[in-house]
């Protein structure tokens, strides 16, 4: 059984709908990357499994299921048993997400102490052996230590440190790499690779990045309007992508690995805003196929593993 | 021809630290950076943040003062011009910046920015229209977009109001500073795919300043790579990409996620240890030392000097591996 189902979410404000037919879901222990440009609802998705859609932004139907519990029927009571505990996440600031007058030792102790799992005493102790664990050397003086006495590095590690103290079954990491240096993000990569591989947290990692999710995950979902185009296998999306937007984007990135052709490839157009988005399928004015069939909205079709949401995909669909 | 040389070029700034500010200090963002750009020619300075790489643009631009070295455009130096020929270099010279939404004033039209320049620079009133629309094509802008304000634009869009206002007095030189940095990756590459059509329309030089080197290596003809104040390895980008020779930009390059699972696992990266050492404090020797995988005892105690490669394409500062 899947650890997290996401089914049909939608999510608007009054007036504008941000997010419309996200369906994913998470298995024990696997990394799924949902990718997307700005705008396109991938960290809306994160937030709302979260219960921390900001003020004026409501879940509009759909269901997110965490084990059996509904996550946006959930009261807070459940909520709060569940955030920082069985689910944790990490953000793209480390230094702003952070306590600025609060040593990291103290923070990364916190959920253990809020959750009632243990003492202060035994939690603090237990802080440090996290700091050691994700890399942190002399952990005993750093744990003493404010955010602002720790590189942007440092502070990413601290807040991995504090989101699986806990052992969450889910961890949501929304853009862990992109505020910081490449150099630095190897070191978390790194990191976040080691860890997962030495327990069976689940990560649902946000991010634009189409390098760290080759790097990192086993599963991709890619949004585009505010809804799922194609989700399936790392190896599948990345060799023979059906949906072509999904196509496009990696056809699209200037490669480090091969010598430059002259003129990249580029989408035409812009990402479109949510108050322009048109009826039917959203990709459709930027697209290569598009058709009168395209007038309506396309809904996720293909195998049990590999799934994309277009009446004319790219590549051998069958 | 050479456009811009710079020599020796220091930047630094006075802090105070310590309890209250009560220690004195100073910061080299740039310490002793030479570079030459020639006309038609795209250098690419590269480093992660605080190699100084922003400093060393701002610092040829003006906007930030220079403590020792010499900026030479067309063989003059910057730091002698009167005022009236100083005037003239800023026409020659033109930055865009990482973010279109605070280059652009929210209350003007976008014709109206793109206007500016011209009219600071004396254009007759009759002939500023017609450049305006002129630019507006240049850039793949509809003209009648002019009137619209920033907001109604995207972010692509905006950006290519910021490079024609760039273009407007029709410099030789632009300094790209992060200038596709904060664009989505379906419109970084039309904004890359502009520039370098500009290029060699107008025969500009461009002076590009990423953290991206995928971006880097598609758009630079040479490129500069940084460290804490200085540049580590200079030359032909087809080469330094190919076969990097500086520990650094060996380390930089392998750090790069590449967009294919299959390099997954491959071992191809090298995971440097620890931060950037503090510039208030940095390494005696080369900068690069206390993260180096293949430091000796002489890296911690003298600075390796630059040293040129015999047909004088490349350059390198290590003591370990030579050129």
């Amino acid at each position: 059984m899947s650890l997290l189902t996401i089914q049909d979410l939608a999510i608007r404000t009054n007036d504008l709908s941000l997010v419309d037919g996200v369906t994913l879901d998470v298995q024990k222990g696997e990394v799924v990357a949902l990718v997307g440009e700005s705008g396109s609802g991938k960290s809306l998705t994160a937030m709302s499994v979260m219960g921390l859609l900001g003020d004026g932004l409501f879940v509009d139907g759909g269901t997110i299921k965490f084990d059996d519990t509904d996550l946006t029927q959930a009261s807070s009571t459940t909520l709060n048993r569940l955030r920082g505990n069985e689910i944790a996440m990490i953000f793209q600031e480390p230094v702003s997400s952070l306590n600025p007058l609060l040593s990291v030792g103290a923070q990364v102790a916190e959920s253990l102490v809020v959750h009632g799992r243990a003492s202060p005493a035994q939690a603090y102790t237990k802080a440090i052996e996290m700091l050691r664990q994700v890399g942190i050397p002399e952990p005993e003086s750093r744990a003493r230590q404010l955010p602002s006495e720790l590189s942007g590095g440092m502070c990413q590690r601290v807040m991995i440190a504090a989101a699986l103290i806990s052992n969450p079954r889910l961890l949501i990491a929304d853009e862990p790499t992109t505020a910081l240096d490449v150099t630095i993000q190897a070191q978390i990569l790194d990191l976040m690779k080691d860890l997962t591989a030495r327990s069976d947290t689940a990560i649902l990692l946000i991010t634009h990045d189409m390098g760290v999710v080759a790097e990192l995950a086993d599963r991709v979902c890619v949004m585009y309007g505010g809804s799922v185009v194609e989700q399936g296998p790392v190896d599948d999306i990345f060799e023979a992508p059906h949906h072509p937007y999904t196509q496009m984007l990696l056809k699209t990135l200037p490669r480090l690995d091969e010598p430059p052709k002259g003129a990249l490839f580029a989408i035409p157009g812009n990402v479109p805003s949510p108050k322009d988005w048109p009826n039917g399928c959203r990709f459709q004015s930027r697209c290569d196929r598009p058709s009168d069939r395209c007038q309506t909205r396309p809904l996720l079709q293909g195998s049990e593993t590999h799934r994309f949401a277009c009446f004319h995909p790219v590549g051998d669909a069958s | 021809m050479t456009l811009l040389s710079v020599e020796d070029l220091r930047v630094y700034f006075p802090v105070r630290t310590g309890k209250f500010g009560a220690t004195p200090a100073v910061v080299k963002a740039v310490d002793g950076v030479s570079l030459t750009i020639g006309a038609n020619e795209t250098l690419a300075i590269v480093g992660e943040s605080g190699c100084g790489k922003s400093t060393t643009g701002n610092a040829i631009l003006g906007l930030a003062q220079i403590t020792s070295g010499t900026v030479r455009f067309e063989g003059r130096d910057l730091s002698e011009l009167g005022s009236r020929d100083r005037a003239q270099i800023w026409r020659d010279m033109q930055v865009v910046f990482q973010d279109p939404v605070s280059a652009l004033n929210p209350r003007r039209t976008i014709a109206q920015s793109i206007a500016e320049p011209l009219e600071i620079h004396g254009y007759p009133k009759a002939e500023i229209k017609q450049r305006v629309d002129e630019l507006l094509a240049l850039v793949g802008l509809n003209a009648d977009q002019r009137d619209r304000r920033p907001k109604a634009l995207s972010g692509g869009q905006r950006q290519r109001v910021v490079i024609a206002r760039a273009l407007a007095l029709n410099p030789k030189l632009i300094i790209c500073d992060e200038a596709v940095s904060a664009l989505d990756v379906s419109i970084q590459s039309q904004i890359l795919n502009l520039l370098m059509r500009l290029q060699s329309e107008l025969g500009l030089s461009y002076l590009f300043i990423a953290h991206d080197l995928s971006v880097v290596r598609h758009i630079a003809d040479r490129v500069a790579i940084m460290y804490l104040g200085l540049v580590v390895e200079e030359g032909p980008a087809e080469q330094v990409f190919a076969n990097p020779i500086h520990p650094y930009t060996q380390a930089l390059i392998s750090a790069i996620p590449l967009p294919d699972p299959k390099q997954r696992n491959s071992g191809r990266r090298i995971i440097l240890k620890g931060d950037l050492p503090s510039p208030l404090n940095p390494p005696v020797g080369c900068p690069f030392v206390t993260r180096c995988p293949e430091a000796q005892d002489r890296c911690s105690q003298t600075r390796p000097p630059l040293v040129v490669s015999s047909d004088g394409s490349r350059h390198s500062r290590c003591f370990v591996h030579s050129l």
